[in-house]
Parts: structure tokens; C-alpha cells; sequence
């Protein structure tokens, strides 16, 4: 549903942020997109949303040009920034005078899930610490029921059991018609939810794999004697864990820390281990 | 597909401008109702009636700079970096942003500050000719100067609907900067045609005649010019809204 | 849930199934919860969840009735405790006796422990 082709974009007078990036993304997936700091995640979102507009290439969404800024690509999507202030005003005016735009939009479900966060409709926006503002925002854009959600950065901010909360309502929410992005640092809080990787580096994508096809061919775990030869990865020599061919060893969960800093450091040899 | 141009949409927009103003509208149309009060009553205390050119003029005083300011609160979002990827990424064109910005701060302002205007200088006839003992006078206050100043203010609002889209910061500064270079220009530019045009009336020989030429262009706006100036130059703001609407980043 | 980082999640959501049925907190030929909320329930990926059903349903420990949802199967506790069996003589065993060697623990050492535990209980 999302496709991106040679897409290329920089900011005026600044080094390239993406050069070339050409990824398809479909519905019924989490994706986490993982990069070092500056790598053009953000800015990657801000494509998307058509807040920015590709150098060259283009971004789609169902066949249209993003930064064009159609209504119907608009309806299609919702994105929750990392840093955003909300306006001065009561969460349910907040809701009455924005669901209006987004023809799905449940107001049954943002009025539970602003429950289930410990709110209250009538409770003023500005007096909410950021993280509660940042819970109004996600169950605002889980209720507006859009095709393709996008969240910078969500668990930021939350506290702890906001963060298992939010993996509940995430993983009541996808479904066949759904494509969520989730660009996070915070690997630890969604692991067990995102399901496709895709990995920036040097303003590339250098990764993009479900992480059913991650865990068919690669072995995560401390290595053995015997297997030692088949590292692909390690971080440290001494028993430390690695990244292993999977040979016909028992799957393994896929350690997605492991496998960023693995596919950083051999960006090659990973991807065509994958590739077989 | 969903239309790019719904009615219904841009009134939901323009409700939800209101919204995000509201406390500001309020307060400001009380000091705006509370200033031209006392206008309208200083204006009768002097000579005892409430003359239409003079009602007018406390009008202006109050419609235009509220106005810009009303214009410059409704297009807030559009700069703010923590606002405008919600505000940019909420499903509605740039048509029918830019027609619900021009119709909420000038269709929807003027009939507002018109109908609050009216009431206001209704009272203070009422409280002038009860307690100031101003003559009973019925004063119009729709005459065809208050349609000029109406007009007026089409050209006004769009400009700085512009300058409020253009600039991020100092915005009224910056705005008010470029149409005066603008002003100038503009003036230069009559002062050049009117003299290119009447050269062979000879107006440049006598000795005042330059700065009386001067005059002349910035007093007399001739028909063309104000058609210029009002279904042109307006509409053409409007256009550049649009584009910069279209154009805008994050 | 807590996850153990070695084992796939669909393998960690399929012990806690068995735990579960061993326990009989979830009878034989009783409907089991659907795979949208044991998603919810352990805060995954629904496809994840989807594997561990269907990893189920091939060893026959649970069953799907179209429309309605998934049961444990009419012997589904005896085909657990012959999955927990297998997976102990298969790999907790070999993995002690491998610790057993490596330490030079005899095997009368480790019978009378077990016998010890046994009667401490009794």
C-alpha cells in the first residue's frame, strides 16, 4: 500500500538525509523502523505524511503522491509525532472538533481508551503532563481507524504500565487492512510486537526483512564450541550472545538489538545470508 | 476518492478555528465593543450626533487591526513546529483551507464585527441621547463608504493572510514592511505612469510640479486602478495563500 | 508476560497453553480464548499468536471449529503431558546427565538426593 521509489530528499543546503530509498510496505504488519540518531527516520515520516517533499523519487500511498496532500490520502493516515503540544482545550472538544475529518473515526473507542489511560473527557489538555498529552494523541489516532498509522517515538514519555497498556491496545488494534510504523530506540518496550524491520544507516535503508524470515535463517543465542565458525555477529568475544546461521538448530526469538547493531556493522553479510 | 472541495468540510474547519480561538475572539470583541463605545460616545458629547462618517471612522479605527490580528490567530498553526504536522496532516485540501481561511476571517468577520458594531453604536445613541442629551438623529450606518470600507478591507485581509502564511516570525512586522515597500512602489509606479502618460501636458515644468505630480498619483486611483487594486490584486493574494499553503513544509 | 529471550514467542505462548492445560484451568473440549485476545492477554503480534495456535493445532492439542473458535482437543491433556514428557527425556535429561558428566557426579549421588526430596515431602 505504501511504496517508496529512489526517493531522495535533503534539507536546504544540508548533506543528504535519504539518498535512494526504494521499500514497499503492506497492510497486516507492524513495521519498526530502526536507525542510529539522525539517520532520517523522522524525516522518512515526515515523507510519508507529505510533510516534506521527495528531491527526487516519490512516495505513494494506494498509487497517490503523499506530498501532494490529497484529502483521501490524508484520511488514510495518522500520525503521532515524538514532540507536539496539543491545543488549550477539554479532550473532548479536542476530539468533537478533529474526529469529524476522519470518516472512521470510533468516538467509542477513544472515550475507552482515554479511560483505560486514566483520563478524563473533561480534563483540560493544558494542564496534562506530556505524557499523558501523548496518551490523548495515540488514542486519538488509534480511534481514527486509518489504514496506515504512524508513530514516532510512541513509548517516550509513557510510564510503565502505560507501556504494557499500549502494547494491549496495539496489538487489539492491527488487522489484514492495518500498516503501522513504529520508529522507536526503545526496542525493549514493542519487540514482541513489530513482526518487519527495516534499518537506516548512511541514509539508506540497509535492512528490510519480516521477522519470520530473520528468524528461519539466523540463530540468536551464546554460541557454542562447535558452532563458533558460524558467527555472523558478535558484540563481545567472551560469552557474549551472537548472531549465528540458523542451520538446523531450533528456532530462536529474534534479539532485535542484536540484529541492529549486527546489520551495522556487516550490513553485507547478514542481508545475503538472508537472501538464500 | 474522496472530493478535494466539500462545503460541509469547511465549515467543520471553520468551527474548529473558532474553537481553537475562542477565549482570544471573546475578549477581543469586548475590548473592540467597549473602545468603539466610547468612541461613539466622545463623537456625541462634542456636537451632540452621531453622524454616519463619523460612526464609520470608530468603526475602521476598530475593524481593521482586529481583523489582522483575527487573521493572524486563525492562520497560528500553520508556523507553530510543535502544531503544524497536525495541522498540515488533517484530511482537508488546500482549497478548502485557504477558501475557509478567507471566509472565516473575512465573510465570517465582517458580518460579526458589522452586526456587534451596529448594536454597540445602536446602545450608545441610546445612552447619548439619554444621558448626554444628544439630538434624536437616526444615523444610517450602511452607507456606500462603509461598503468601501468593506472593500477595503477584502484587499487588507488577504494581504496579511499572506503575510501570516509567508513569515514564521514577527509576522504582523514583516508584513506591514512589505506592503509599505510595496505602497511605495506602487505609488513610484503611478507617479512614473502618470507622468510617462501626461507628458505632453507638460507637468514637469513647473518647479512644485514633482511633488505635485506626487499628490495627484497617491490621491487619484482611476477607475482601472481600482479595479486594480480591488478584483485583482485581492483574488491574486488569495492565489498566493493557496500556493503557499501548497508549498508549506515542516 | 515476560518473555525469555532464548525461545521464540510463539514457542513461550504455547508453554504457557500447556501450563494452562496441565492445570486444568482450561478443560478438555472447552473453548479457549480467541487469538485476538491472547494476543491482547500477552501483548504481541497477533501473527505471532496465530503461529502458536496453529503450531498447536498440529500436535493436536487444540481444535478449530469454524466460526466458533479453538477448544482443547477430547485428549488434549494426555497429548500435553506427552509433548512435557518427551521434551524432558529429550532435552532436560540429556542436559543434567551432560552436567552430571562434566562435574563427575555419580548417578547413586543423584538418586539418593531425589529420594530425600521425596521423603522430605512425605
Amino acid at each position: 500500500m505504501l511504496d517508496f521509489k529512489q526517493l531522495q530528499f535533503h534539507y536546504p543546503n544540508g548533506r543528504p538525509i535519504l539518498k535512494s530509498v526504494s521499500l514497499t510496505l503492506h497492510s497486516g504488519s507492524i513495521y519498526g523502523l530502526f536507525g542510529k540518531n539522525g539517520e532520517g527516520k523522522s524525516t522518512l515520516m515526515k515523507l510519508v505524511c507529505g510533510l516534506l517533499t521527495p528531491k527526487f523519487g516519490y512516495c505513494t500511498l494506494n498509487g497517490e503522491s503523499t506530498h501532494k496532500r490529497n484529502v483521501q490520502t490524508l484520511k488514510d493516515m495518522f500520525f503521532i509525532p515524538e514532540d507536539f503540544e496539543l491545543p488549550a482545550l477539554p479532550i473532548a472538544t479536542y476530539e468533537k472538533i478533529n474526529s469529524v475529518f476522519y470518516p472512521n473515526f470510533s468516538r467509542e473507542r477513544f472515550y475507552d481508551l482515554i479511560e483505560e489511560f486514566g483520563l478524563h473527557p473533561k480534563q483540560e489538555i493544558s494542564k496534562l503532563s506530556f505524557g499523558q498529552k501523548k496518551k490523548v494523541l495515540i488514542a486519538f489516532g488509534l480511534a481514527a481507524n486509518t489504514p496506515l498509522l504512524l508513530m514516532d517515538e510512541p513509548t517516550n514519555g509513557l510510564d510503565i504500565p502505560s507501556k504494557s497498556q499500549f502494547r494491549k491496545i496495539l496489538a487489539s488494534f492491527i488487522n489484514e487492512d492495518k500498516c503501522i510504523i513504529i520508529s522507536t530506540h526503545q526496542v525493549r518496550d514493542l519487540h514482541s510486537l513489530i513482526d518487519h524491520v527495516v534499518i537506516l544507516d548512511n541514509a539508506q535503508v540497509v535492512f528490510d526483512k519480516s521477522l519470520a524470515d530473520v528468524s528461519n535463517a539466523l540463530w540468536f543465542g551464546r554460541p557454542s564450541k562447535e558452532n563458533e565458525s558460524q558467527v555472523l555477529f558478535t558484540e563481545s568475544t567472551f560469552g557474549g550472545r551472537a548472531i549465528l546461521a540458523r542451520g538446523n538448530q531450533e528456532e530462536s526469538e529474534v534479539d532485535l538489538e542484536l540484529l541492529f547493531n549486527g546489520v551495522l556493522t556487516h550490513p553485507t553479510e547478514i542481508n545475503s545470508y538472508l537472501k538464500k | 476518492m474522496a472530493r478535494e472541495f466539500e462545503i460541509s468540510r469547511i465549515i467543520q474547519f471553520i468551527r474548529r478555528d473558532i474553537t481553537l480561538s475562542r477565549g482570544g475572539i471573546i475578549t477581543s470583541m469586548l475590548v473592540a465593543g467597549i473602545l468603539l463605545f466610547l468612541l461613539c460616545l466622545v463623537n456625541m458629547a462634542w456636537d451632540k450626533k452621531l453622524s454616519s462618517d463619523e460612526f464609520l471612522g470608530s468603526f475602521a479605527l476598530c475593524f481593521f487591526p482586529l481583523g489582522i490580528l483575527y487573521t493572524f490567530a486563525i492562520c497560528r498553526e500553520f508556523h507553530n513546529p510543535k502544531l503544524n504536522h497536525a495541522y498540515l496532516s488533517l484530511p482537508i485540501s488546500n482549497y478548502e483551507r485557504v477558501v475557509g481561511k478567507w471566509l472565516n476571517g473575512y465573510l465570517l468577520y465582517t458580518l460579526v464585527f458589522s452586526f456587534l458594531s451596529v448594536s454597540v453604536g445602536l446602545f450608545a445613541m441610546i445612552v447619548g441621547i439619554s444621558i448626554l442629551g444628544a439630538d434624536f438623529t437616526i444615523t444610517s450606518f450602511f452607507s456606500w463608504d462603509y461598503w468601501k470600507v468593506i472593500g477595503l478591507y477584502f484587499f487588507i485581509q488577504s494581504t496579511f493572510m499572506v503575510g501570516a502564511l509567508s513569515f514564521a516570525k514577527n509576522r504582523i512586522g514583516k508584513t506591514l514592511l512589505v506592503l509599505g515597500v510595496l505602497f511605495i512602489g506602487f505609488l513610484l509606479f503611478n507617479f512614473i505612469s502618470f507622468g510617462i502618460l501626461n507628458h505632453d501636458f507638460g507637468i514637469f515644468t513647473g518647479e512644485s510640479s514633482g511633488s505635485e505630480a506626487f499628490d495627484r498619483a497617491s490621491q487619484d486611483f482611476s477607475l482601472i486602478g481600482k479595479w486594480f487594486y480591488g478584483l485583482i490584486f485581492g483574488p491574486l493574494m488569495l492565489l498566493v495563500a493557496y500556493l503557499k499553503m501548497t508549498e508549506k513544509e515542516v | 508476560m515476560d518473555f525469555d529471550n532464548s525461545k521464540p514467542i510463539y514457542l513461550q505462548i504455547a508453554e504457557f497453553f500447556y501450563e494452562n492445560i496441565l492445570e486444568k484451568r482450561w478443560k478438555e473440549e472447552e473453548r479457549i480464548p480467541s487469538v485476538r485476545e491472547v494476543a491482547m492477554l500477552v501483548e504481541v503480534n497477533p501473527n505471532t499468536a496465530i503461529r502458536a495456535f496453529n503450531h498447536l493445532q498440529d500436535l493436536e492439542v487444540i481444535y478449530n471449529k469454524r466460526g466458533i473458535g479453538y477448544f482443547v482437543a477430547e485428549d488434549g491433556y494426555a497429548r500435553v503431558m506427552e509433548i512435557k514428557r518427551k521434551e524432558f527425556m529429550e532435552h532436560t535429561l540429556p542436559d543434567v546427565f551432560r552436567k552430571m558428566n562434566m562435574m563427575n557426579i555419580p548417578l547413586e549421588e543423584v538418586i539418593n538426593a531425589f529420594n530425600e526430596e521425596k521423603n522430605e515431602k512425605e
